[in-house]
């Protein structure tokens, strides 16, 4: 019974609530209460009335008034300072489980000057939300925007969509707090965590006879070098030629080819599937940072050897996805 | 250690450190208006942990612990026992409140610590009022609220430096709005009689308050408000010398006060008045201001019987037997009253009937000099047979000599603990006004043997009529003697008449001498001064009027003039409750229209395809102005050139170099009538 009332109500509010990347706060998405203050300050008012009738001073009665009235107005201030704003959520970039991944939120006001404005990424998308402090808090300038900087640390590997991000504010006077819950519809993709400490990148079996002794051969005489071109890995840059000339330079793809390296499924020994994934990914990292051309082999997909930026987040997403 | 951290400038300081400072001055100033009434030590230790709090703030230096906090708490609600014997009463209480604030500064860790210290500041600022409702007052508190505000705002700025002007900018405008709310609230909220009896220690507002030392009067001099109002029937004006209004009489000396004789046990016999009445009685319509004491001050003599008691309605009053009239609580809002007063009268017992004993006690060890003047004049042959009436009439004849009546005369009695006070006025100084000659009159007489006791009240009325009223101010309070004289009982005799008749016969109030600042400006230009002075009683006046005075029978009176025949405090409820709720209806329906509210660049750029898609232009969302400007001079050629001149100009404001921030007014207008220029042939080569 109360399980299928928590579902109608999950049910109802993601439907009040959307997942969208962009986020206008109008009067039907904020909502506001009395915070313990609020409450406390109307205990207060509630004393001085009752000391100004007791003691007939007119002017405590004149000091009560201005509090209520400033206290009512402040409600209303401290829902105008959240309503009109646009949130709007960057793309959010991949990261690894267990890692803190940076989310980016473009805070817009067409018109005034917002203070105070904290935002939290809520593990819980309930009205009732226990109100954690807020982890960043930022002004948004009249007609400009800011950035707010969050962290979303994902628990394991995979696609992940984003929780419940609250937006609240208790500007002007703390006697209230008004906030929204925005469910971003963007999702963070998870690599595996890699394993530490990292197992021995594998050897290459496959890599015989005589183009190994050509490499052997050829390694420390001659490389070809060409023009950078944009996807190149640092590793490959000739640094020493770069300051000379004051031009970026890479190595020849063609030489190092020979040193490409299979990351295999089998090779990795260990058992769990996890577990293989998290040394698949620590091998990928190795690799990239050797300057290695490395490919990836899963059961049912396989990456082609290569190296830069562009491979290593291949190589990644592989991982990630894998199932 | 240094004791002085280095000052960084105001510019350079951290912006906790700032916030700190702004909130001590704020607090320093809100509690500033205390120390006259604290006991010496709280002053001491709110300048001192203010100061030790402001150099912790600069020098960022770590808050104490919570066990020292903790001592000093306890050693303050030691002083706070040992200053006033109780923690409980107000003036306890404020001395703790005052304390609890200051030491509160050096716990502000949370954000939690922080509202504590704010709301106990509002708090504070109530108390103020208990001991002063001036305009100055309210002003130095309305300045404290708008600090404490604008130090709430500041903690609610979490990001960068905010400057102190927006945050007590944003205050202001808070309690500006909050205003109209306030101003409903003050004059419909039902003004109630006390909830529970409040001790009525320090809040009379009158020297009338049944007791009296030396220098209580003195402070009424400087109150020009007026205390009520007489008519009297059928347009009579008494001489201002017969008009002696009663209020408390005192007859119990402790050598330093005098207080009211109350029966020792409570079912001593009581007597009554024992009043006795001649002539016509006088007829009068009296306006009560709220004194906020539980007396009426009537004509002497106003008897008890039922034609002439004084008519009230609401409050009930009695007549005790020294002739004063009581009522069974403070009188807290303004009263209207008739009663009939005899100045023909004669009231206590004409044999001595015991009651008198008390009349002729003297405090041992008093003003021995006094004392012996009496003696010596006991012993001259020539009095020694006279009658109490002759003894008046002598001690009188002295008073007449040497005495100046002056209402600047300086303090009595500051030596030994005022043991000889009247000593120094009777035989040595020789100056001083009512009081002084009214205490002095009364303990002469009560060494010669004679049973006096002194009477406080007010005395005449302004010389004016006010539309037909008689106004009797502060100012006009007085004190004179009683004494008894065998056959005649209770005789009245002013001393202070006997030294300035001007001040009983032409009613002249007490006027206190002016401070430096106004004697200087009297001094060089009495004129201004006048009119300076004309302008602060008016407004003093309205104030008294507007604010202080405003009670439930102006309450009534404005429903009435609302149309309500016979209103009650329940129409004041149902009103208060429609016109908030209709306001807060308002503010909804505000809120909803506002629903929609975007940027205004956008809701104009929908308003201009709109326009534009009416014209036959199509429109596609992602195109600028100026790609709008040239397909309409590709569709109209130069019909439509005034249209897409208007077009380029939203591109310069929006896009140029010189961009507004908000769309300038006019230009819409500007591009209507583009529009409407190119209908118009439009229209006509559509009928062609």
């Amino acid at each position: 019974m109360t399980a299928s009332i928590r579902q109608r109500w999950q049910r109802w509010w993601q439907s009040r609530h959307p997942r969208n990347d962009t986020w206008t706060l109008t009067q039907r998405n904020i909502y506001i209460v009395p915070t313990r203050a609020g409450f406390f300050f109307a205990a207060v008012l509630l004393v001085m009335l009752v000391a100004a009738i007791n003691y007939q001073l007119n002017l405590g009665y004149v000091l009560t008034f201005l509090l209520a009235g400033a206290g009512f107005v402040s409600m209303h201030l401290t829902h105008n300072t959240l309503r009109g704003l646009t949130l709007h959520l960057r793309p959010p970039a991949s990261g690894f489980a267990g890692q803190a991944v940076p989310i980016e939120v473009v805070l817009s006001s067409p018109t005034r000057l917002q203070h105070g404005i904290g935002l939290t990424l809520d593990a819980h998308d309930d009205l009732l939300a226990s109100p954690a402090v807020p982890s960043v808090f930022v002004d948004v300038p009249a007609g400009g925007q800011v950035v707010a900087h969050l962290a979303f640390v994902p628990p394991h590997r995979g696609l992940h969509e984003l929780p419940g991000l609250r937006a609240e504010t208790r500007y002007p006077f703390g006697l209230f707090r008004a906030w929204t819950v925005w469910r971003p519809a963007s999702r963070v993709l998870a690599w595996p965590a890699p394993e530490k400490p990292m197992a021995a990148l594998p050897s290459q079996p496959e890599m015989a006879g005589e183009s190994r002794q050509r490499r052997a051969s050829d390694s420390g005489e001659f490389e070809g070098v060409r023009a950078y071109r944009r996807g190149d890995a640092l590793q490959r840059v000739v640094w020493k030629k770069a300051a000379r000339t004051g031009e970026l330079v890479s190595r020849d793809v063609s030489s190092s080819r020979q040193q490409e390296l299979w990351l295999d499924w089998q090779a990795a020994h260990v058992a769990g599937t996890e577990a293989r994934l998290a040394r698949l990914a620590a091998w990928v990292l190795a690799a990239e940072a050797a300057g290695v051309a490395h490919g990836l082999r899963l059961p049912g997909v396989e990456i082609a050897p290569g190296s830069g930026l562009a491979q290593r987040r291949r190589s990644l997403d592989a991982l990630a996805m894998w199932s | 250690m240094r004791w002085l951290p280095r000052w960084p400038g105001w510019a350079h300081l951290p912006r906790d450190a700032r916030d700190v400072l702004f909130l001590l001055a704020v607090i320093a100033w809100t509690l500033a208006p205390h120390f006259d009434h604290l006991p010496l030590w709280a002053p001491v230790l709110t300048v001192v942990v203010v100061l030790w709090r402001a150099r912790l703030a600069v020098a960022n230096a770590a808050l104490p612990g919570r066990w020292p906090l903790g001592g000093v708490l306890l050693l303050a609600m030691g002083l706070t026992w040992w200053s006033h014997r109780t923690l409980l009463g107000k003036d306890a209480g404020i001395t703790m409140l005052v304390v609890l604030m200051v030491l509160k500064t050096l716990e502000l860790r949370a954000r939690r610590d922080a509202m504590v210290v704010f709301f106990l500041g509002f708090f504070i600022v109530l108390t103020n009022f208990l001991y002063s409702q001036t305009i100055a007052v309210a002003a130095a508190m309305l300045v404290s609220v708008w600090g404490l505000l604008t130090a709430l705002v500041l903690a609610h700025m979490p990001v960068g430096r905010p400057p102190l002007a927006r945050a007590g900018a944003v205050a202001g405008r808070a309690a500006l709005l909050g205003a109209p709310i306030m101003i409903a609230l003050f004059v419909l909220f039902p003004r109630m009689a006390p909830l529970w009896a409040v001790p009525q220690d320090t809040q009379a507002k009158t020297g009338l308050s049944g007791s009296l030392r030396m220098g209580g009067i003195a402070e009424l001099a400087l109150d020009e408000s007026i205390a009520f109002r007489v008519r009297f029937e059928g347009g009579a004006r008494p001489p201002a010398q017969a008009l002696y209004w009663r209020g408390p009489v005192l007859a119990r000396f402790d050598g330093i006060e005098w207080n009211r004789l109350e029966p020792a046990y409570a079912s001593a016999p009581r007597r009554g008045a024992q009043l006795q009445v001649g002539g016509t009685p006088l007829a009068y319509e009296m306006t009560l201001e709220p004194n906020r004491l539980p007396l009426l001050p009537l004509l002497e003599a106003t008897p008890a019987g039922d034609a002439d008691a004084p008519r009230t309605d609401g409050l009930r009053a009695f007549l005790r037997s020294d002739l004063q009239w009581q009522t069974e609580r403070a009188v807290t809002e303004r009263l209207r009253l008739t009663a009939r007063a005899y100045l023909e009268h004669r009231h206590g017992p004409q044999r001595d009937d015991g009651s008198l004993a008390d009349h002729t006690d003297l405090p041992p060890g008093y003003n021995p000099r006094t004392l012996a003047w009496a003696e010596a004049l006991r012993r001259e042959p020539r009095y020694a047979q006279a009658t109490p009436q002759q003894l008046v009439d002598t001690v009188l004849a002295y008073i007449r000599r040497g005495f100046t009546y002056t209402l600047t005369p300086g303090t009595y009695g500051d030596e030994a603990e005022g043991l000889f006070a009247i000593d120094e006025f009777w035989l040595d100084r020789k100056q001083g006004f009512c009081e002084h000659f009214s205490t002095a009159f009364v303990v002469v007489m009560r060494a010669l043997d004679v049973p006096a006791r002194i009477v406080t009240g007010f005395q005449g009325a302004d010389p004016e009529l006010q539309d037909g009223w008689h106004v009797v101010r502060n100012s006009h309070a007085h004190a004179w003697a009683e004494v008894w004289l065998e056959n005649r009982g209770w005789v009245r005799v002013d001393p202070t008449a006997a030294v300035a008749p001007e001040r009983v016969v032409a009613s002249r109030s007490l006027r206190a001498q002016p401070g430096v600042v106004a004697g200087a400006i009297a001094a060089v230009n009495p004129a201004l001064m006048v009119q300076l002075r004309r302008a602060f009683e008016q407004l003093d006046n309205r104030w008294s009027q507007w604010v202080l005075n405003y009670s439930r029978s102006q309450q009534f009176d404005l429903l009435k003039n609302v149309g309500v025949r016979a209103p009650t405090w329940e129409d004041l409820a149902y009103l208060l409750i429609g016109l908030l709720s209709s306001a807060s209806l308002v503010g909804a329906a505000w809120a909803w229209w506002d629903r929609h509210r975007r940027d205004p660049w956008q809701r104009l750029r929908a308003r201009i395809d709109r326009r534009l898609a009416r014209l036959g232009v199509s429109v596609l969302v992602h195109e600028a102005p100026r790609s709008l400007a040239l397909r309409v001079r590709a569709q109209f050629g130069d019909a439509g050139e005034a249209l897409a001149r208007q077009l380029e100009a939203f591109d310069a404001m929006r896009y140029g170099r010189a961009a507004s921030v908000l769309p300038e007014r006019g230009w819409w207008a500007g591009f209507v009538a583009a529009g409407k220029a190119l209908k118009e042939p439009l229209a006509t080569a559509a009928l062609r």
